[in-house]
């Protein structure tokens, strides 16, 4: 297992869900997969690529079958594919090792250009998670049989988390946004000498100063579909185009 | 020159050629790289040997601060060099908040085991060791009577 690598070009997805019926993702990655093929990036599926939580294994396999082959041109183009795992697809992690080998880890620490960049899922610096992991677990997989039949649910999800940052920010003592747990990981990881810090898990799409480097979230593509772009040591988070492809 | 970063983590900051440690004094804390160059050597007879050129987020010391025994090796600033230290309590509670961070600790020990298994491995071979202290049996899972009847 690998988790200290040296990659120039880099795109970092996170929070696929392929297998979950709110995942607009199996639509929408490939003609990302094939910029990542045009324009010679390597790949990070920055955890929750897969979905088995919420899904059975017949449904992640139909719906995860147009991106395995989009992963697989990038492989046979010796392009590398990294896999972080995330909470939802953890129980996946001795399959997916082994189609991937060497290259699924828990995270990531990149150098680029004379940055160093730790990607890494998230899902440890959530209080809900840490805390009581099996009611985490309880609560995500009774939610999945209520996705399947209303998967709008996960709109709601979204807003409601939304306005629970809003309304925090709003009788927060200074009025601006507060820091979150994630941010607070993210700060402990850039003091041991780390540029910039790469979450997903969120689903929010982030770019903070934070401890003298950066925070980033690539959001998701779920109902998004943002992305970190890793280019000799310049960091960005982007939202992706189709038009981005020229082929 | 120090400064506090949190309540259990400070920043020393180093010139180029400042001995951050030294081998065989006693010390309980460990080090992060967070910019800067630190060789760390140790004395062979009469020389001093190079073991290490370490930079940004590597680490040193924690043989130390883990076991409480005076410095393996000496370690100094090769460069403008900041550190993040951390005492013992202070990395419990690094590792409840950076919990990769253990992982990462236990990564570069399990490479040192290994790099130590193929150097005993190599010594009797050749001929070089063919008593294998039981301190360094016990720290590289060595079997020696499996390894005499090899």
């Amino acid at each position: 297992m690998r988790t200290d690598v040296r990659e120039e070009r880099l795109l970092v997805i996170s929070d696929l869900h392929l297998g979950n019926p709110f995942s607009q993702a199996s639509h929408t990655l490939g003609g990302f997969l094939e910029y990542a093929l045009e324009r010679r990036f390597n790949l990070v599926i920055n955890g929750d690529g897969l979905e088995i939580l919420q899904a059975d294994i017949g449904t992640l396999a139909h719906a995860s079958a147009g991106v395995v082959s989009g992963l697989r041109r990038l492989l046979e183009a010796d392009r590398r594919v990294y896999y972080i795992v995330g909470n939802h697809d953890i129980a996946l992690e001795h399959l997916i090792g082994s189609w991937m080998g060497d290259n699924i880890c828990p995270f990531l620490n990149v150098r680029s250009g004379d940055q160093r960049i730790r990607i890494e899922h998230g899902h440890l610096y959530d209080p809900f998670f840490f805390k009581y992991p099996r009611l985490y677990e309880w609560v995500t997989k009774m939610a999945g049989p209520f996705l399947h039949v209303r998967p709008e649910l996960y709109t709601f999800w979204i807003r409601y988390q939304q306005i629970k940052r809003g309304f925090a920010s709003l009788v927060s003592r200074k009025g601006t946004q507060q820091p979150t747990p994630f941010h607070e990981g993210a700060e402990m990881l850039l003091k041991r000498g780390f540029d910039a810090v790469v979450f997903g898990h969120t689903h929010k799409p982030e770019d903070l100063p934070i401890a003298g480097g950066r925070y980033l979230n690539a959001g998701n593509w779920v109902k998004g579909g943002t992305y970190v772009e890793i280019d000799h040591g310049e960091v960005t988070l982007k939202r992706w185009d189709p038009k981005q492809l020229t082929g | 020159m120090a400064k506090k970063i949190t309540q259990n983590e400070f920043e020393r900051v180093c010139a180029p050629g400042e001995i951050i440690v030294k081998e065989g004094s006693p010390g309980r804390e460990m080090f992060i790289i967070r910019s800067g160059r630190v060789v760390i050597s140790k004395r062979v007879g009469e020389r001093e040997a190079e073991l290490a050129v370490l930079g940004k987020g590597d680490f040193f010391g924690e043989m130390s601060l883990l076991e409480g025994q005076p410095r393996d090796a000496t370690a100094r600033a090769a460069a403008d060099t900041k550190l993040l230290v951390i005492q013992p309590g202070g990395l419990l509670i690094r590792i409840r908040r950076d919990p990769t961070f253990a992982y990462e600790m236990l990564q570069k020990m399990s490479g040192r085991v290994r790099d130590l298994n193929a150097w005993l491995v190599r010594s009797m071979d050749t001929g070089e060791t063919t008593k294998v202290p039981e301190a360094t049996r016990t720290l590289v899972g060595f079997s020696l009577k499996g390894a005499r009847e090899d």
